[in-house]
């Protein structure tokens, strides 16, 4: 009897338990609402990122006091892991940092952003960064920074082998690469590991190829093409002559250990300059435009705030959005960040700067890579194919042809 | 040598309903919990491996679709197989590491517990931390491609190497497992009556003898335990290799949980991905069933 007592009592403490908290949420009678953002270190300077973020809020509170912000800054590592389990979960937040990449993957899950910003706003963008954005006719996202991934050249690696000029093309890569290599360095660098974006290391070369990852209808792959061949025979030609360190080619160790770090590789295309400039030092670097094989293009990213379909009330996550990327908070974030701008108004953010500006010269060259559902799913045959071929395991050709035999299913 | 006395068959007495209600309400948080954070997303990771479920998709009823793809999809087999030979490789072998180094630090010497808490330091350091000096280690021109130039062996990086890519990672695990298994073998060699050992020396049995046929059959239920974990934690590899080789190369070190980590949080294909996760959960089933029917038996 007194067992059955005690559990009835568990019983009903638990219930009180679960009602009380059921209770907590919706019926505080706050009639604020509330806007969730996660955000990542886009401003590596902790401190001074969330300073950016309080200061953005404060300033839009000013005029919408009845909306309250609250932003949360993820790691990048997993960023994808922690919210799609969070958007599974319906735990999501309102807005949420996307670039390009992340896309048409979060698609079903975003709430176009056209109708929350006005055309003022609209029309204010880069042409190329709206198309970046654009899904099925519609704006994924309020861009707030772009990119251009340019290539980056070590000076102090160009005064010891006594090179005065810098690569602009496959071909000076290729004719300046045995300069460097007798001297003990290499031309440059190729990062093969599987969890490298193909964006920023074989898709460049592709596109310099003139090619491209996915037939224009987006219904099968491009990249087994004539171009991807000749961006994969360019590749494996470094490799095999010995212009790049091999151990890139499968491991992706940290850049410290790397001969990035120890000064000696001449250029690379695949690392972040604020990363590459611990180790660099800011006045040896040199930034070249994107190479020109048939066509001078390369990587960069752009960077939006989207909102989710789940946003608890979307007229306030519209209007924070609208506001935090407008042309003023766009030009402090990116100068606070080191990236350019998505808008015209705001104008060159880095003039007379020798490594930015130089950089943001390039943003119009810049691609940020297909967006496409399957973008990642194909990357995921892609990259093992490439590594064979510059392994020497497979042919070019064969592991073209492999790696568009294995992504024609992907693509139905 | 000494006779042990039989055990003695004792009978059990069956609870009462009161008894069995007390029970019930000491194992109730448990079982609540249990359910809630262990068999509930277990039950529901089954069923969507029999769904299409994507985020933010319609969740549609597939039946045994994901499973007739995963039999046609080469790079499952292709996981399956690294997964295979990884445990094959690591499994004996850290528990070969555990049950040498368990007999080495049983006695009381000088200095005995420095060595068991330095055996077992690998155990609780990060797998990612460990994984990045790894890479250095096994790099091309890292100290182990070094020793085995010194060696008059191939001074490469094994982890650029499609066959030496797994005994690399062998060596890896094996080194930050043996520490758990160490632990629980020791304990278990500190309960063996050290009657048994002297009168097995007194019969005249060697040092080999009293290992073989003393020491080894009362460590079998550990040997037993060792196994069944070791085993469940090598078909779950996948941090290690996701940190020193991303699979690589090309795909010689892709694991089971690797495939399923980027088909459910790369490419969001959640049904596809828990298909996977139930082939995983029959297949450390499988293996730990002839575990126990081969080490777990009873005498």
């Amino acid at each position: 009897m007194r067992v059955r007592k005690s559990l009835s009592a568990v019983a009903v403490a638990l219930v009180a338990a679960l009602a009380a908290t059921g209770c907590g949420g919706s019926g505080s009678g706050d009639s604020k609402k509330t806007v969730t953002m996660w955000i990542y270190p886009v401003i590596f300077d902790e401190a001074k990122h969330r300073a950016h973020w309080d200061e953005t809020i404060k300033a839009f509170q000013a005029a919408n006091s009845d909306i309250e912000v609250k932003t949360e800054i993820f790691p990048w590592a997993n960023r994808d892991q922690a919210l799609a389990t969070a958007i599974a979960g319906n735990k999501g937040p309102d807005a949420v940092y996307l670039i390009p990449d992340q896309l048409p993957k979060y698609a079903r899950n975003i709430e176009p952003i056209d109708t929350y910003l006005d055309d003022t706003a609209k029309s204010d963008y880069h042409e190329n960064v709206v198309t970046s954005v654009t899904i099925d006719g519609k704006m994924m996202g309020a861009p707030i920074l772009t990119s251009a991934a340019t290539p980056i050249c070590n000076k102090k690696v160009f005064a010891a082998v006594g090179q005065t000029t810098y690569p602009t093309s496959w071909n000076d890569l290729l004719t300046m690469a045995p300069t460097f290599k007798a001297k003990g360095y290499d031309m440059t660098a190729y990062a093969g590991d599987a969890k490298q974006t193909l964006n920023q290391t074989f898709y460049p070369l592709l596109w310099q190829a003139g090619g491209d990852v996915f037939s224009p209808d987006g219904t099968s792959v491009a990249f087994n093409s004539d171009a991807g061949k000749k961006a994969l025979t360019f590749a494996k030609q470094l490799v095999d002559a010995g212009y790049v360190d091999k151990t890139l080619l499968t491991t992706a160790p940290p850049i410290e250990q790397t001969r990035i770090a120890q000064n000696k590789v001449a250029c690379v295309w695949h690392v972040p300059l604020t990363e590459i400039e611990k180790f660099w030092g800011k006045e040896n670097i040199q930034v070249v435009p994107h190479f020109t094989e048939t066509r001078q293009i390369g990587y960069g990213t752009v960077g939006s705030l989207s909102m989710l379909k789940s946003a608890r009330d979307k007229a306030a996550a519209g209007k924070w959005i609208a506001f935090a990327t407008n042309a003023e908070n766009t030009k402090k974030y990116d100068v606070a960040s080191s990236f350019f701008s998505p808008r015209k108004s705001t104008g060159a953010l880095y003039v007379g700067d020798p490594v930015l500006g130089e950089q943001e010269k390039h943003v119009a060259t810049s691609t940020v890579g297909p967006l496409h559902e399957k973008a990642r799913d194909v990357q995921g045959v892609l990259s093992p194919e490439i590594q064979a071929a510059l392994l020497g395991k497979k042919s070019v050709e064969q592991a073209l042809e492999d790696a568009a035999k294995a992504a024609a299913p992907l693509l139905g | 040598m000494v006779a042990l006395p039989a055990t003695r068959r004792r009978r059990v007495r069956r609870p009462s309903a009161r008894e069995a209600g007390t029970a019930l309400l000491f194992v109730l948080p448990f079982l609540l919990l249990f359910a809630i954070f262990r068999f509930g997303p277990a039950t529901a990771g089954v069923v969507l491996g029999f769904t299409d479920y994507t985020i933010g998709g319609e969740t549609g009823w597939v039946g045994l679709e994901n499973f007739h793809r995963l039999v046609d999809d080469p790079t499952f087999w292709s996981a399956l197989r690294v997964t295979v030979v990884f445990t094959v490789l690591s499994v004996p072998l850290s528990m070969l590491a555990s049950l040498g180094m368990a007999l080495l630090t049983r006695r009381a010497f000088r200095g005995a517990k420095l060595f068991r808490s330095v055996f077992f330091l690998p155990v609780v350091t990060s797998l990612v931390l460990a994984g990045v000096i790894f890479i250095w280690v096994f790099s091309d021109g890292g100290p182990w491609s070094r020793a085995m130039g010194a060696l008059g062996l191939p001074a490469q990086s094994w982890l650029a190497d499609s066959v030496l890519v797994i005994p690399a990672l062998v060596l890896v695990s094996v080194w930050s497992r043996f520490g758990y298994g160490m632990l629980i073998l020791l304990a278990r060699l500190q309960d063996v009556p050290a009657e048994l050992e002297e009168a097995a020396l007194t019969d005249g049995a060697s040092a080999w003898q009293r290992f073989r046929y003393v020491t080894l059959p009362q460590l079998r239920p550990a040997l037993f335990f060792v196994a069944v974990i070791e085993t469940t934690v090598a078909v779950q590899v996948f941090d290690m290799i996701y940190v020193m080789t991303g699979g690589g190369p090309v795909r010689a070190s892709y694991s089971l949980v690797y495939l399923l980590y980027d088909q459910g949080f790369k490419y969001f294909d959640l049904g596809y991905a828990s298909a996977i996760g139930v082939a995983l959960f029959v297949m450390t089933i499988v293996v730990a069933l002839i575990q126990r029917l081969t080490l777990g038996r009873e005498e």
